[in-house]
């Protein structure tokens, strides 16, 4: 079949191109590799690392508070389960040795809470701060702490407003109020609100999950390694789909297309061929990215069949755009325009969502007017642990996307033959 | 069987307002050389062009081996192998891939294909290094290659558009010889070109070009006789002259005279004759000649008698 032979001939033009093996496979794979390192290395699950944390707490408590302890509870928050992935709590004795510990690194942060602090929460005039003792070279680790015990102090704030509220009531209603109720309603009301919010999971900052997993919600958050790496594979799938069919133009300007239609072989078998070269060169491209990320990045991008699909929509799409945009250039002149603009453009205002670390926002929705912006949906919804009902939208609308792009492509190619 | 390889009929083509073919009539028998001698410009290579399909005639058909260029191109497709006037190879495949990439596309498979490339390496002499890229090669290299492609598929009809442009004098000579073996194994080759000796020396006949129409058509002698037994004398001389120039046409002898980029040129009865006139004019208006040149009757001669301009590059 002759259409093979073109196929095959330009595949092993392409393989031997050290264009499409730098942008192709190498450069997808080292801009994800630096984002790999810069969060954590090889090892881990490519998140962001466990941050250490030496905690000495001067607070005390006694019978007229029940024997609550507001230093007590901090410590069991940030040494709990749900955060262990993510902090490795140490008791320190005193304020010196957890400030030492951090001065020679082997702590991140001391979390240091002072004497009176439990009494600080109850007294509606009280006043206690909590010192956050930090390695002044991190910023992402102390961050995320300074982010909890922050959330921890405004709860009690709270208590102290509800307790302050449920006072004036109860004095409102002819009771008798007594220290200890308020004291009571107070400390009950810091224990509910900080259960509501592990339970609510509305401190998004303590709740980092594995990019997917059987135990993992769609919809959390992912790793940035593999958002990256999503969105480097669709941007330079589609540079690699719009370069494959560059060498249509290529082809014309050496006189090879020339020559080829002077042989018996019908046009359409001749651009035919040619097409099923740029598809097959980016499934290659794509199941190479992926599988060298799995190894190397440990990311795991999800059930076969979904992933399947999503592999099949941005390849569809991106060939068929490469096809559609070289359909409009003259010559391979204005490729350096139209891949350092427009691919460029396009592929940067799809990959916007990749930078909001896969949260929702305006940049989900800008994404979206380009092409490329339905293939990192995609992906990101694998990531996230979404399955096949999950992905079915985005790909269906790339793969219609892809239809429309190859159809008008082809057309403005035949029209340009005849 | 027709004799006739190649039988072109009142062709025309034109792009926009340009009139690039106009009413363009030859036969090409078969087993014949037969040369469409022109300046660039002339419209050689869009005939090669709708000869090989890659254009429609506007008006007017031509059959190869009895197939009409309109209606049935993919016969014409495979009884033709056209040399293109570029190289157009494949440059990051070897010699041996591309030639088996275009034995291919002019449908050879499995043992044939193998047989027929390891021939054509043979012939065009590329044995050593026919695994090597075809990026390595040497411009003489690349075209042995490039004809060798057109030569895969055995075809009937053999079409080379100024195959000799711009390489060296030693793999000009492989190529013309290489043209007249294929042509004596019962070849029909169409050839264009605009340089006056490679059709002299290959053609059976020659059929000359300018401004899209064919003005003279015939064999070399008989292309010769149309300008008589005119000698051609070139000259320059160390100033201009109109007055030199005007006595030099009125000179006894003396047929056509033309002026371009310095050198003068005069269409002559007798050269030895007419020359001691034209120095004694020369002399007589103070001015000298630098340089001559005495030509026998040749096919610059017919053009120059034909378009009053020189066939030049």
């Amino acid at each position: 079949m002759k259409v093979f032979d073109i196929a095959l001939k330009d595949l092993l033009r392409a393989l031997r191109n050290t264009f499409f093996l730098a942008f192709g496979l190498v450069f997808p794979l080292l801009m994800a590799g630096i984002f790999h390192f810069a969060f954590g290395g090889l090892g881990d699950d490519g998140g962001v690392p466990q941050v250490r944390i030496q905690f000495a707490s001067l607070d005390e408590t006694g019978p007229e508070y029940g024997h609550f302890s507001a230093g007590e509870m901090l410590f069991q928050l940030l040494d709990s389960e749900e955060l262990a992935d993510l902090l490795q709590v140490t008791p320190s004795l005193d304020i010196e040795s957890a400030r030492a510990a951090v001065d020679n690194q082997e702590a991140d942060v001391a979390v240091i809470v002072p004497a009176g602090f439990t009494a600080a929460v109850f007294d509606p005039d009280g006043r206690a701060s909590i010192e956050l003792y930090q390695d002044p070279t991190l910023m992402l680790g102390p961050a995320i702490v300074g982010d909890i015990v922050s959330s921890f102090v405004d709860t009690f704030a709270g208590s102290k407003i509800t307790a302050g509220l449920a006072y004036d009531l109860i004095a409102e209603q002819g009771a008798a109020a007594t220290e200890e109720t308020l004291q009571d309603v107070s400390s009950r009301y810091a224990h509910w609100a900080i259960e509501l919010k592990k339970e609510a999971g509305a401190n998004s900052l303590i709740e980092f999950r594995s990019p997917s997993g059987d135990d993992k919600p769609a919809g959390g958050a992912v790793s940035m390694v593999a958002l990256v790496m999503a969105g480097m594979m669709v941007f330079y799938v589609f540079f690699t789909g719009a370069a494959s069919a560059q060498s249509i133009l290529q082809e014309e300007e050496d006189g090879t297309l020339s020559r080829l239609f002077t042989t018996p072989t019908p046009q359409s078998t001749i651009l035919g061929g040619k097409f099923i070269s740029i598809f097959v060169l980016l499934v290659f491209q794509v199941v190479v990215l992926l599988a060298v990320s799995s190894l190397f990045f440990e990311i795991a991008w999800g059930d076969p069949l979904p992933v399947a699909l999503a592999t099949l929509g941005l390849v569809v799409v991106a060939a068929s755009f490469g096809i559609f945009i070289t359909s409009l250039l003259k010559d391979t002149r204005q490729t350096g325009i139209v891949y350092g603009g427009v691919m460029t453009v396009a592929g940067m205002i799809g990959m916007s969502s990749v930078f909001t670390g896969g949260a929702s926002g305006p940049m989900d929705t800008v994404s979206l007017i380009v092409p490329q912006g339905w293939g990192v949906l995609a992906w990101r919804l694998l990531l996230e642990g979404g399955g096949l009902s999950d992905v079915l939208f985005p790909v269906a609308v790339t793969l219609a996307l892809g239809v429309g792009f190859f159809v008008i492509g082809v057309l403005k190619f035949k029209k340009r033959f005849a | 069987m027709n004799d006739k390889a190649i039988q072109a009929q009142d062709l025309h083509k034109n792009f926009g307002d340009i009139r690039a073919v106009q009413g363009v009539s030859f036969d090409v028998c078969a087993g014949e050389i037969f040369s469409l001698l022109g300046p660039n410009g002339a419209g050689k290579s869009t005939i090669i062009s709708m000869l090989s399909c890659l254009l429609e005639p506007v008006q007017g058909d031509a059959r190869v081996m009895g197939h009409s260029i309109k209606s049935e191109q993919m016969a014409v497709k495979a009884a033709i192998g056209v040399v293109p006037q570029e190289i157009a190879l494949y440059e990051d495949l070897s010699a041996r891939e591309n030639l088996n990439f275009w034995g291919k596309m002019y449908g050879l498979r499995g043992a044939a294909l193998k047989q027929r490339v390891d021939e054509v390496i043979e012939v065009i002499g590329l044995t050593e290094r026919q695994k090597g890229r075809v990026s390595k090669f040497s411009g003489g290299m690349k075209r042995r290659l490039n004809i060798g492609i057109a030569l895969l598929h055995r075809p009937r009809v053999l079409i080379l558009d100024e195959p000799t442009v711009g390489i060296d004098p030693q793999t000009r000579r492989n190529i013309l010889d290489s043209i007249k073996e294929l042509n004596q194994r019962g070849m029909a080759v169409l050839y264009t070109t605009h340089y006056m000796e490679e059709a002299q020396e290959l053609s059976d006949h020659i059929a000359i070009m300018d401004h899209g129409k064919i003005i003279a058509s015939g064999t070399h002698d008989e292309l010769v006789e149309l300008v008589g037994e005119l000698d051609r004398i070139d000259l320059v001389i160390n100033t201009e002259s109109e007055r030199v120039m005007a006595q030099w046409q009125a000179a006894k002898g003396v047929h056509q005279i033309t002026a371009e980029n310095g050198k003068i040129t005069l269409l002559v009865d007798d050269s030895n004759v007419v020359l001691p006139r034209l120095f004694e004019s020369a002399s007589r208006e103070g001015a000298r000649i630098t340089s001559v040149e005495i030509q026998e009757p040749n096919l610059e001669a017919v053009f120059l008698h034909l378009t009053g301009r020189a066939l030049r590059d």
